[in-house]
């Protein structure tokens, strides 16, 4: 019962963080030139919850900082990218803003 | 009418401009206007718009001139382009590209002038890139009751360092051109060139052992 207990309140502060996550973060295949970047960030932003979007070649990172209180689902984002022509790997929920993870790529 | 519409793509190509030897389909709800200037013998001007990542359609002008001056050829046609499949690897990207296109070509051979010449053509290309090394290969066909021209042209390419999509990056290519139909009968052109790009603008520059120029240009919107 304890164990339950437990694990109920390690879930619900997962869902707790994944739902306050402030940016979404995926790596994807097939992204080598900036006319790739270009589409794919542009189909981003013509998304409502976007704030912003930053997309790195180097790292094959697309990441999409969503506006206060808005959410896209994962699985949208993995359909918008393969819409754009691209295949996402992995997503990823994370609470560093863009200009972090932008800082963390170029300091590399 | 024609004349006016010849006159709208190019300016349009030439004003945006240029991606003629990259791809013919940008990215969806994009436009692509690409123009190229192909030593003496081709001049390309193009404009598509992508309602899917893998199909665009649009505005295609090519002229075709002889080396010796003995024939031209300007096609105007509706082209559409079809992304027949395309591999997204970790560092890599491959494509394969089809086309097809209904014109009209005016000119002169050694027959004579000629107007309003229904014409059909179609096209492959075939490329690999990385953000190190590039390499393509395009076949186009231009067919008519009259003429048939092929253009075969192949890329070859090395990037000095990887560039990241805020950058400008550079290549250094070799471009293999060869001609069927008699435009420069026996020869491939071998041009050295210079592609840089950033953001949604392409230029592509070099020169044949001649000295007559190659240049391409290209604008993603």
């Amino acid at each position: 019962m304890r164990a339950a207990k437990r694990v109920l309140i390690a879930l619900c502060c997962t869902l707790a963080v994944a739902a306050n996550a402030k940016t979404v973060k995926m790596q994807v295949n097939g992204m080598v030139c900036a006319f790739c970047a270009q589409g794919i960030e542009k189909r981003l932003r013509a998304m409502p919850p976007t704030q912003d979007v930053f997309v790195s070649l180097k790292d094959k990172v697309v990441a999409v900082a969503l506006k206060d209180g808005q959410d896209i689902p994962d699985d949208t984002l993995v359909t918008q990218m393969k819409e754009a022509g691209y295949d996402v790997t992995s997503v990823q929920r994370v609470d560093d803003s863009l200009a972090d993870i932008r800082k963390a790529i170029k300091g590399k | 009418m024609a004349a006016t519409l010849r006159g709208c793509v190019w300016t349009l190509a030439l004003a945006a401009s240029v991606q003629a030897f990259a791809k013919p389909i940008a990215f969806q709800d994009g436009w692509t206007t690409m123009a190229e200037y192909g030593t003496n013998t081709m001049r390309q001007a193009q404009v598509f718009y992508a309602p899917k990542y893998w199909w665009s359609g649009g505005l295609s002008l090519t002229e075709i001139i002889a080396d010796d001056r003995s024939f031209e050829h300007d096609i105007s046609s509706v082209q559409l382009n079809y992304l027949v499949k395309r591999w997204n690897l970790p560092e890599a990207q491959g494509n394969v590209f089809a086309w097809g296109g209904l014109g009209s070509t005016r000119g002169h051979d050694g027959e004579g002038q000629f107007t309003g010449l229904a014409t059909v053509q179609a096209g492959v290309q075939v490329d690999y890139e990385t953000r190190r090394i590039y390499a393509s290969g395009k076949q186009e066909w231009f067919h008519s009751s009259r003429f048939t021209n092929g253009i075969s042209t192949v890329q070859l390419g090395v990037a000095p360092y990887e560039h990241d999509y805020d950058e400008i990056a550079t290549w250094f290519l070799v471009q293999l051109r060869h001609y069927q139909g008699g435009v420069l009968p026996g020869t491939t052109e071998v041009i050295p060139m210079l592609r840089l790009f950033k953001g949604n603008f392409w230029i592509e520059a070099g020169a044949d052992h001649k000295g007559r120029a190659q240049l391409m240009v290209m604008m993603n919107f």
